[in-house]
């Protein structure tokens, strides 16, 4: 071991050393929250891990040796970078919104979190990653050898006795490894940005920058005349080799030369899609706002580590005389012009290259390794309190393994290819991504079968045409495959397939590879379906920007079979990721949303926590794997998730309101408006509900008047009378509780309901799942209830439609209290009809008893020789008690009586009635009037009394052939007597009690004589008490003085010239009271 | 003048067009029949052609990139309010 090697070493540890303390800085100063790392020029310069020791030392031997166009390598990045501000910000938009880990996350999430989709990414990754590894292990391991002088294949190590023997590239590999875990895998969480790792990356860019400059400045302005002269001095000292290297596709390819065209495209699809690039572009992003810098400092730092690499190759030819060796001209030719430190800085310059990119990429692969192969198989066990510790070593066990496998094929391959051409074996791996990659984006019907087929197809194309032949190049397996094809089948020659002759084997490989990729990925897409899993990823991808405004409306249209609790997540969660990280992540989720009192969210809230923990876990395991997770956690549950009928579409207006559900809310207002027939719009409005949303039986109870609440409609399958047995009866306590908070209460799944109550009879007729609805107005108590069941949709209650429901039932209430007050209105209406038909019965009655008591009255009055007499009753009500009556005893003799009976009620027309009946019997047999009276009064005594009416009377009987007028008078107004010649008139008197007062009464008969002339009127008190407006009454002396005025006139006339003077005098054609006049004229 | 050609220019940068344009023009400067123009082992002022070709192109197309940034910038600007007065 000599000092070259010691001082190389040393160097390289103190190197080593460095990065470090700054990557512990890095992490420092995130764990005081001063990121140094979250600023544009640092993301920049972590892209720039995509310039390796392929970048450093294999520019250079590929343009001394192929020439200029191994600038597509790095023009393809930029040009691709133009595409960054929409293609890479849509990117870290989606996977920072699902805490995307990997690229094979990335993929695996948008194809419905397969997992052999994430398994198929992997294996391609790691696969495809071995070559860029082993030109790492190569390239530092030859560096180390022409800066230490050191020859040989391994470092001897004293060991007891004898000697261990270390291949160097092995050693190379452990330290890359222990690097890739310190840096990498100190946690599990690898969505979260590893600051340090990054600061890291981001200073051995610099570094080789730095560095690489450095060599070019040297070589071109020490060694030689500025570029210049480099290039005249080459045109002049080899010309034909200054033409081919400044040209392109010139004629003599040799079987190494890569067509531009090949090298440009496998470029701009690995900026993109290597593993360690997404991590560095997506994963490690801190801002997205920092792409904008980086667009074009990205290109400024290529096309600055890309200046020199010309002239550093042709001064190497130069000045060694060959392109042999060419790849390390970087190294040697400051060493062959004896400028060792130069050559230290160059051979940094390359650690740092191959170190930065075999630690991100290590880190990103073993994250997918882990993710996507060991999480599927993980998950299949119950999770156990050791499994965060056994995730993080799974995860350091994979870089090791990467970084191994790298080793092993640079054993196997070795020498036999240019470091570039190594590189461009994994470039063609990462663009088996690009269909899929692209489609994810912008091809809505791009499917899982699609991506995997396509996929699998390229990566076995690329697996055949390209790293088989790679091998067998280094003669691990037979040139035999090569030359004549497997089994001596031409056709089928790895690198000519299909007679496909004159290719180079990348050009080759990379036209069937993407033939069959595109080809299976586009026809198994359009052949077949994509399932839900996967439409219900779409939305997060395609259309990234308007996601993030819809994310707003909760819609999730899933929910959770049987509800889980939030602790029964956290202690899921703690299985994977550690409690503090479990913990942590439920508070986040527990901030700013509403918790019942048990702590726990509603139903409609689950499928959210559930995308949450699917979510937090994705960060540390993937999407994939924490899908499955979940999954398989919530079926030990024995809950699910299940599909929400989507009674809403998903053509939603401006409202948020589903066309459909606007058409269900015009409908109802149309029905209820229709008719005021409360039973047809029941009817109807359940009709409507169970045609419109698949549901199978739906009633309507309302409250009856006497506040019981009875089954008013009743539509649906199956119906039968309800009764106390009918299955209906068993949700009660549902409806009650409606009923009682006004607010609706739903079971979405009939078999999971709460134990207390018990649905089993509706679990027997088939009903899955019920709703009650309140019918109520703001601020009233329920009217009634609305209820709905479903037979074959779990879970059809979603938020949005137990409101649709509610606000028709509202829209209910307000036709059931309209259609309340109408009726109350109609009742009344209806009770003074009543009485009014009544009243005009009783008015008939009246009538009919009127004209019967007028036709008691004497129709016509008698005739007599010597008198003229006549009589007139009016009453003022329909039936009154004012009576008169004529008995024309003989020719000579006749009785006139005049009688009131108090009050004018029925009850006083039919004692008139009897007086009369009784009255005509007594004629005949009693002879004077005071006997009459008074037997009258006997008999009548007993029904007065009851009845409690009296009867004023004033009985005469007028003899003519005497001219004597006997009478008697029972308290009623005197008759008065006009005589001719006398101014005054002459009162009748006589002593005697009203009738009906005293069992028996004595009544004084008078008698008086009459003469020729004499006008006698007999009247009821209805006449005198007769009143005008002004209260005063008709008197006694109008009466007289009326009768003195008019007692020439015939009868007739003086009875109707005293009506016509009552009515004169009181001003109104209606009587106060009945008035009844009998007049006697003597002739 | 200048000032309203910049402003102009910067306009039409903020258009996704004019990025697929310039980005296919990348596309195709870098390909066949293009480069044949400068497919030849010519010198001028003692450079390559293709030498110049790709390093003067590839320069002017970092500072298209870098044109398209700001007109980014000035768009943000212009939807957001000037920052700073």
């Amino acid at each position: 071991m000599n000092s070259g090697f010691a001082s190389a070493a040393l160097i390289a540890l103190l190197y080593t050393l460095l990065i470090f303390l700054i990557a512990w800085y890095a992490h420092h100063r995130k764990t005081i929250g001063r990121s140094i790392v979250g600023n544009p020029y640092v993301y920049t310069l972590s892209i720039a891990v995509y310039c390796t020791s392929w970048t450093f030392y294999g520019s250079v031997g590929k343009a001394a040796t192929t020439g200029i166009d191994f600038l597509m390598i790095y023009l393809g990045p930029s040009l691709t970078a133009f595409s960054w501000f929409f293609l890479l910000r849509r990117i870290i938009q989606i996977s920072k919104e699902n805490n995307i880990t990997s690229i094979a996350d990335f993929i695996s999430l948008r194809y419905g979190k397969s997992l052999w989709l994430g398994a198929l990414v992997t294996l391609i990754a790691i696969l495809g990653i071995m070559p860029y590894i082993a030109l790492q292990i190569k390239a530092v391991s030859t560096s180390f050898y022409l800066i230490s002088g050191f020859q040989g294949d391994s470092f001897h190590i004293p060991h007891g006795g004898s000697d261990l023997n270390v291949p160097s590239g092995l050693l190379l590999a452990l330290i890359l490894s222990l690097f890739g875990v310190m840096f990498g895998a100190r946690r599990l969480v690898s969505s979260e940005r590893h600051e340090g790792l990054i600061a890291a990356v981001a200073f051995e860019s610099l570094v080789k920058l730095i560095s690489i400059l450095g060599v070019g400045a040297f070589v071109t302005y020490r060694l030689f005349d500025g570029f210049s002269d480099i290039f005249t001095r080459f045109q002049a000292a080899y010309p034909a080799n200054f033409a081919r290297l400044f040209t392109l596709g010139s004629e003599n390819i040799s079987p190494e030369a890569i067509p531009s065209f090949t090298m440009l495209f496998l470029s701009m699809c690995a900026i993109m899609l290597l593993p360690r690039q997404f991590h560095v572009m997506v994963i490690e992003n801190s801002d997205e706002r920092h792409i904008t810098k980086a667009m074009w400092m990205f290109p400024v730092y290529l096309f600055l580590i890309n200046l020199f690499v010309m002239p550093i190759a042709l001064g190497g030819i130069l000045s060694t005389g060959s392109s042999r060796g060419a790849d390390f001209f970087v190294i040697s030719v400051p060493l062959a012009t004896g400028h060792s430190d130069i050559a230290m800085l160059a051979f940094l310059g390359g650690i740092s290259a191959a170190a930065g990119m075999v630690i991100v990429e290590s880190v990103a692969i073993s994250t997918m390794l882990l993710n996507h192969i060991f999480m599927p198989v993980i998950v299949r066990f119950t999770p156990q309190a050791w499994f965060p510790l056994l995730l993080i070593n799974l995860k350091r066990l994979g870089i090791f393994l990467v970084i191994f496998l790298g080793y092993f094929y640079y054993r196997i391959v070795g020498d036999s290819f240019m470091l570039v051409n190594m590189g461009m074996i994994s470039f063609s791996a990462a663009a088996q991504f690009l269909p899929a990659m692209l489609g994810a984006l912008y091809w809505r019907r791009g499917n899982r079968t699609g991506a995997i087929s396509g996929m699998l197809l390229g990566f076995l194309t690329w697996f055949y045409t390209l790293l088989i032949p790679s091998f067998s190049h280094s003669g691990w397996i037979s040139k035999e495959l090569l030359s004549s094809g497997p089994f001596g089948i031409e056709l089928l020659k790895p690198t000519e397939m299909f007679g496909l002759t004159g290719m180079d084997m990348w050009s080759h490989s990379l036209f069937w590879s993407m033939l069959f990729n595109i080809s299976g990925y586009i026809i198994c897409s359009i052949l077949l379906h994509q399932d839900e899993r996967e439409r219900d990823q779409i939305h997060k991808f395609i259309g990234v920007f308007e996601y993030e405004r819809r994310q707003q409306h909760r819609n999730e249209g899933k929910r959770l079979s049987k509800p889980v609790t939030i602790t029964q997540f956290v202690s899921l969660m703690t299985k994977f990721i550690g409690e503090s990280d479990a913990q942590r992540a439920i508070d986040t989720y527990r901030g700013g949303r509403e918790l019942d009192a048990n702590g726990n969210i509603s139903e409609f809230e689950l499928p959210n926590l559930k995308r949450f923990t699917e979510k937090s876990l994705a960060g540390s395991v993937g999407a994939a794997a924490a899908g499955a997770i979940v999954d398989s956690f919530l079926s030990d549950m024995g809950s699910r998730m299940e599909s929400v009928y989507d009674i809403f579409s998903t053509v939603r207006t401006s409202l948020d309101q589903s066309r459909e559900a606007l058409f269900v809310r015009l409908k109802a207002s149309e029905i209820i408006n229709r008719t005021l027939d409360l039973q047809i719009i029941m009817d109807d409005l359940l009709t409507l509900l169970i045609k419109e949303f698949k549901l199978d039986v739906a009633i309507i109870q309302l409250a009856s008047q006497n506040g019981q609440f009875t089954v008013r409609s009743y539509q649906g399958s199956n119906r039968r009378p309800i009764n106390d047995q009918h299955w209906f009866m068993e949700s009660r306590p549902y409806w009650e509780m409606t009923l009682a908070d006004r607010k609706a209460h739903f079971v979405n799944d009939a078999r999971l309901a709460s134990t207390a109550i018990t649905l089993e009879k509706t679990l027997a007729e088939g009903i899955v799942s019920c709703a009650h609805i309140p019918i109520f107005r703001e601020g009233e108590p329920a009217l009634g209830v609305i209820s709905v069941f479903s037979k074959s949709i779990t879970g059809l209650f979603t938020e949005e439609f137990i409101s649709l429901l509610a606000s028709l039932a509202g829209q209910f209430a307000q036709a059931v209290t309209i259609v309340h007050e109408i009726d109350a209105r109609e009742f009344e209406r209806v009770q003074k009809e009543q009485a009014l038909l009544q009243n005009a019965r009783v008015m008939r009655d009246m009538e009919i008893a009127q004209q019967i008591q007028m036709s008691l009255l004497p129709a016509a009055p008698p005739e007599m020789a010597g008198i003229e007499i006549g009589g007139c009753c009016i009453s003022a009500a329909h039936v009154g008690g004012d009576y008169y009556d004529f008995f024309l005893r003989d020719e000579h003799t006749i009785d006139m009586l005049i009688a009131d009976v108090s009050g004018h009620s029925v009850g006083a027309a039919l004692i008139m009635s009897e007086v009369r009946t009784l009255l005509r019997a007594q004629v005949n047999s009693s002879h004077n009037a005071s006997s009459i009276l008074m037997s009258l009064n006997n008999q009548l005594y007993d029904d007065l009394t009851r009845a409690e009416l009296f009867i004023t009377m004033f009985y005469a009987k007028y003899n003519s052939a005497t001219g004597k007028l006997s009478y008697a008078n029972a308290g009623h107004n005197h008759p008065m007597i006009c005589r001719m010649g006398q101014d005054s008139c002459i009162e009748l008197d006589a002593e005697g009690l009203i009738i009906g007062v005293k069992q028996s009464v004595v009544f004084e008969e008078r008698v008086i004589e009459l003469y020729k002339g004499d006008v006698l009127l007999f009247y009821t008190d209805g006449l005198t008490e007769a009143s005008n407006s002004e209260g005063e009454m008709f008197q006694n002396s109008r009466v007289c003085s009326q009768l003195g005025s008019i007692s020439h006139l015939p009868v007739k006339d003086i009875i109707d010239s005293f009506y016509n003077k009552v009515i004169e005098f009181t001003g109104s054609t209606t009587l106060q009271d009945d008035i009844s006049i009998v007049v006697l004229k003597i002739l | 003048m200048l000032k309203r050609i910049r402003h102009r220019i910067m306009h039409r940068l903020q258009l996704r067009e004019s990025w697929l344009i310039f980005f296919i023009m990348g596309i195709i400067m870098m390909n066949f029949p293009f480069l044949h123009i400068f497919n030849k082992s010519d010198t001028l002022f003692g450079y390559p052609l293709m030498f110049l070709y790709f390093t003067v192109g590839w320069a002017i197309s970092i500072f298209v990139i870098y044109l398209f940034t700001l007109a980014i910038r000035q768009s943000a600007d212009e939807r957001h309010g000037p920052k700073e007065p």
